[in-house]
């Protein structure tokens, strides 16, 4: 595994990630989004370790998708064009998403002075997302134990799984709001950072080597 | 109507994880099926139980784009694409919503699902038509593949709604939501 990307900024990363969305959305010619899918996928593949199910799942999806766009363009070049456009414009968020810790993340948005209660919804989100995840199972296992099996009656998801878990959540809101308070949180007071962030030697690395690469895509385009 | 408050962010977050859990459940069950909008009609049922919740408690302007702007953030890892058609379709949302005052009666949760759900097939429909070129674009602005699956993502909506209100109903039977 290759770590150089997660030690780059994540602000660096959310802005060159959103820069290749805005460029791929831009290209109109095959070598040049052929260039751009190249260095993509040697990220991905060397930063991002990906079971063999799913790259054979994402490589049927994609061929099933040229073969659409021949069937319908009656021009496979075209059809493969937007095929590794469509690959250019989805790879970004996961190699950024899998290299960025949510607490690096969230050291980030706090740098970019976004408003404090939409870093506090994103930090509870992530932090009690796996912990409702957890309840829906045991509610799913719950009714398993009493010999009905969900999966297999989606009519009985209602009653049988979103209204427990509703019940649940609504709880554990109630008991993260009392915890919040009790230690007398408030949203809008300043905030602290223990590590801030800082421009790094890799950072500057990862932004020439960024540049590089779009003066290539850019060059191939014109 | 009071300034926002702890509380109400709290709530926000876990309607939103309520929301995200609804579309783990529901999306991989129409992951091979080509049409637009079908991931939203299966999706919306149960995520609209947690958005009429939410209305129902925070009943201000601004609450769906809360929650559906954390989870637009949350999806983000996933999708540039997913973030852009939710905060499109928020924005509709809220527009709409602005002139009825927030989410306080029945009614307006009830439109506030149906807007949320059908604009989100629609900006779903655009931006993914967008993204993925001419052979899917052609595929989805079919009005007579858009149109119903608009509708039915409404319809959808429109039974999340009637199922949250449900719940919201034995919340406060059970005296755990204050509306």
């Amino acid at each position: 595994m290759f770590k150089f990307l997660f030690s780059v900024n994540p602000l660096l990363k959310i802005g060159i990630s959103l820069a290749i969305v805005t460029i791929a959305l831009s290209l109109t010619t095959l070598e040049a989004v052929s260039v751009l899918v190249v260095v993509l996928l040697i990220l991905f593949l060397t930063s991002i370790r990906i079971q063999v199910k799913n790259a054979i799942v994402i490589a049927i999806a994609l061929t099933v998708f040229v073969m659409f766009g021949t069937w319908t363009l009656n021009n496979w070049q075209l059809a493969l064009f937007y095929a590794l456009r469509l690959l250019a414009i989805l790879l970004p968020a996961p190699v950024f998403a899998f290299t960025t810790s949510p607490t690096d993340l969230v050291r980030a948005l706090q740098a970019m002075k976004l408003p404090s209660f939409i870093v506090l919804s994103l930090m509870l989100t992530w932090r009690f997302l796996p912990v409702i995840q957890q309840e829906s199972q045991r509610i799913l296992e719950a009714n398993q134990l009493r010999g009905v099996d969900l999966s297999r009656r989606p009519h009985l998801w209602f009653s049988g799984l979103f209204v427990p878990l509703v019940f649940r959540i609504v709880s554990y809101a109630d008991e993260v709001t009392i915890g919040l308070e009790t230690r007398g949180y408030d949203p809008n007071a300043p905030r602290t950072i223990s590590k801030p962030l800082t421009w790094q030697a890799q950072d500057t690395v990862f932004t020439i080597v960024s540049v590089l690469v779009f003066g290539i895509v850019a060059h191939l385009e014109l | 109507m009071s300034r926002w408050q702890l509380r109400d962010y709290v709530f926000a977050a876990f309607m939103t994880i309520g929301i995200a859990i609804a579309s783990v459940i529901t999306v991989p069950l129409t992951l091979s099926i080509p049409l637009p909008g079908i991931r939203t009609i299966v999706w919306a049922p149960f995520a609209g139980i947690f958005l009429t919740l939410g209305m129902a408690r925070l009943q201000r302007r601004g609450s769906v784009a809360l929650m559906i702007g954390t989870l637009a953030l949350l999806l983000s890892r996933i999708s540039w694409i997913i973030t852009a058609f939710l905060v499109a379709a928020l924005l509709v949302t809220e527009a709409v919503m602005w002139f009825r005052g927030g989410y306080r009666s029945r009614m307006d949760r009830l439109i506030g699902n149906a807007v949320f759900f059908a604009s989100a097939t629609v900006t779903g429909a655009v931006i993914g038509a967008y993204t993925a070129g001419q052979a899917f674009g052609a595929w989805v602005a079919q009005a007579w593949i858009l149109v119903p699956m608009t509708l039915l993502s409404g319809v959808a909506g429109a039974i999340g709604w009637w199922m949250g209100e449900k719940i919201v109903t034995q919340l406060q039977r059970a005296g755990k939501l204050n509306v």
